[in-house]
């Protein structure tokens, strides 16, 4: 949000004596105008020489930020919006697919947690090649763990054995889809999203092939090393980096899949990293952990909008 | 965009906010004179925050039409440069084996056991081994050993190189017998020369050294291995506040990651052991805690099974978990079977 020094080219009526009356009460940026008691602040302009033209200046200031926030919208067009929109993706693992009811929703934060190795790579990799075969998939790796050679894999089972060159083509069209791109600090990451958003706000307009799903593997490396200090400044980007996943996923019908991982918590038993303030971030959060024995791996739900929280399921990857 | 999403200093931005500025729209108009004055700083670091910050404007308004954001690579094109990608031996079969060829590049691996399994002896073993000549299948390039514990032996370290040299030359004879005369010009003093040793005392200065890395191999292009022998050392005893342990080993690994990737050259990272109690059994599990297991690539347990050192993969995201016995003799790291005498190289 503006200063008010910079908004007075485009509204006259914000001069210096708006100004400097904003700022004897500590008032710089529109703001700061919000957290401010505005009956108070009209108080003072009625008690002031030049009353009207204050009271024009934090009329215009209102106004300003009744332009910022989002259309509001009614029950229908949501549900118009959910059923031409907000489609599920099958992440092609058939357990998990039966848990989900279908698979992963489109305009949703899915995240997956669970403790080292326990298949959160290897759902993710499966789900960007079963999305990409129709839709274009961007994988966000901070741990350089994006293999290829699997993702090729499991088109390879997918696809019925036919000739080497087609099976090439097939291949080569399908994994063209999906862009892998190395992040390895949480501004990279912002960056990232940020131009990850205008493209999105180009594409919306086009019809051809579009990007459906975004994976972030793993946003928890990327947030660890700036969480837990004595500022504040950490849990603020983690919040952010949450809320800004959250609207590119409903304004531009993406799905977000992320990763996490887990500490220990009381009594020995494994709990979700990142803390209580992620919690309540993601919509949908399963939690995989993995059999070593007999190399299957179990998932359960700790969080889905539609889903009791107590189902579970095995599944072979 | 906020401003503190932007990578500058707590303190500017702690002035700029309070100074009024909040996002990035209202830095827009404004000269780095004016800033300055306004946020009492020096024009040189206005003008570095302008910078930053029309960075970041600059990022939002280019979009390349050919990918989705800049600098990402499609999964396809990554695949055929997987192919390409050399491994470094471990010049044991078995275990290159399981490894898919060897330690991977561009990847971290972590390797933990207990002591005495054999840790320094493979690190000392890879640094070597990242030498052998690209005509021999190797990578041809330089080693960084960083050494926390001061377990690096020279003497053994030349005794490795040696028999590394004798292995090459005897693989010559045994492939080109027409070229009798090509002899391998290499010194085991070669091989020592291109190590680069680091000794490390504490924790401070491990994170010092990573940070410094960058540079270093900025003018050392032909370095394409890290070994940190150990990672743990300086971590373990008197770290009083864990949530400051693994923010600081968080930011390391990925420093280390992004090493990997850019540069294109393997990180191997040597970590001890520490039992868990999960239970009311015990059990080990590497060292370094939950948050740390997660943040390597690959990651290798050395275990004994009897009178044998097994090498066990535990997580990958490419390989399959596999285990294969390997051997520590004079010459190095070896297959356990005593009767295949000649190392099979690619």
């Amino acid at each position: 949000m503006a200063r008010l020094a910079n908004l007075e080219t485009e509204y006259p009526v914000l001069d210096s004596t708006v100004r400097n009356f904003c700022a004897s009460h500590g008032i710089f940026s529109v703001e700061d105008f919000l957290i401010h008691d505005l009956y108070m602040l009209a108080a003072f302009a009625e008690q002031n020489d030049s009353s009207e033209r204050l009271k024009e200046g934090i009329a215009q200031v209102l106004s300003i930020i009744d332009d910022m926030h989002q259309p509001w919208l009614n029950g229908m067009e949501l549900l118009e919006d959910a059923k031409r929109n907000k489609h599920v993706f099958p992440t092609g693992i058939q357990g998990i697919d039966l848990l989900l009811g279908d698979g992963i929703r489109v305009g949703q934060l899915t995240e997956l947690v669970g403790p080292s190795s326990s298949g959160k790579t290897q759902v993710c990799l499966r789900t960007a090649s079963n999305v990409a075969r129709n839709h274009m998939v961007l994988y966000l790796d901070t741990g350089n763990s994006f293999s290829p050679q699997c993702i090729a894999y499991f088109l390879g089972k997918t696809i019925s054995p036919s000739s080497a060159q087609a099976k090439n083509q097939f291949l080569q069209k399908v994994m063209s889809n999906i862009s892998c791109h190395s992040v390895f600090d949480i501004f990279a990451m912002f960056d990232v999203l940020h131009q990850l958003e205008s493209y999105l706000r180009c594409q919306d307009g086009r019809g051809c092939c579009q990007m459906r799903l975004l994976i972030v593997d793993s946003i928890s490396s990327l947030i660890s090393p700036v969480l837990g200090s004595s500022s504040t400044l950490g849990r603020a980007l983690m919040t952010s980096a949450g809320y800004l996943l959250k609207k590119l996923a409903h304004q531009h019908n993406l799905a977000v899949l992320i990763i996490n991982h887990t500490v220990g918590g009381e009594g020995g038993s494994s709990k979700p990293a990142l803390g209580d303030s992620w919690k309540c971030i993601p919509h949908s959060r399963l939690f995989l952990s993995c059999d070593r024995g007999s190399n299957t791996y179990n998932v359960s739900i700790l969080r889905h909008p539609s889903m009791a929280s107590v189902k579970a399921a095995r599944f072979v990857i | 965009m906020e401003i503190w999403r932007l990578p500058i200093s707590a303190s500017q931005r702690g002035k700029l906010i309070s100074a009024g500025y909040t996002s990035l729209s209202s830095l827009s108009s404004i000269s780095s004179s004016d800033l300055a004055r306004e946020l009492k700083v020096s024009e040189s670091e206005a003008m570095n925050i302008l910078k930053v910050a029309s960075h970041s404007r600059g990022s939002e308004t280019s979009n390349a039409s050919c990918s989705i954001v800049e600098g990402a690579q499609s999964a396809w094109d990554m695949l055929h440069d997987e192919e390409s990608l050399m491994h470094i031996t471990t010049s044991s079969a078995d275990l290159d084996n399981i490894l898919g060829g060897g330690i991977h590049c561009k990847e971290v691996t972590e390797i933990g056991g207990v002591p005495g399994i054999g840790k320094t002896q493979l690190g000392i073993q890879v640094a070597v081994n990242v030498q052998i000549p690209n005509d021999f299948g190797g990578l041809g390039g330089k080693a960084i050993y960083i050494d926390t514990e001061g377990s690096f032996m020279v003497e053994r370290a030349f005794q490795i190189a040696e028999a590394c040299i004798e292995d090459m030359s005897e693989y010559n004879r045994f492939l080109r017998k027409d070229f009798q005369e090509c002899k391998i010009k290499m010194l085991p003093q070669d091989i020592l020369e291109n190590i680069f040793y680091f000794r490390i005392c504490s924790y401070t200065e491990q994170i010092a050294l990573i940070n410094y890395l960058d540079k270093f191999l900025s003018e050392h292009k032909d370095v394409k291995v890290i070994v940190v022998d150990s990672v743990t050392f300086h971590f373990r005893q008197d770290f009083d506040d864990m949530a400051l342990r693994t923010r600081v080993l968080s930011g390391m690994a990925l420093k280390l990651m992004n090493l990997a990737k850019r540069f294109s050259l393997a990180v191997v990272l040597l970590n001890q052991v520490t039992t868990k109690h999960t239970e009311a059994s015990f059990q080990l599990a590497l060292a370094l805690g939950d948050s740390w297991s997660h943040t390597c690539t690959n990651r290798i347990v050395l275990y004994w099974n009897g009178n044998e050192r097994y090498a066990y993969i535990d997580k990958s995201p490419s390989l399959r978990s596999a285990s294969a016995a390997y051997s520590v003799t004079a010459r190095g790291i070896r297959n356990s079977s005593s009767s295949c005498k000649r190392i099979k190289m690619m």
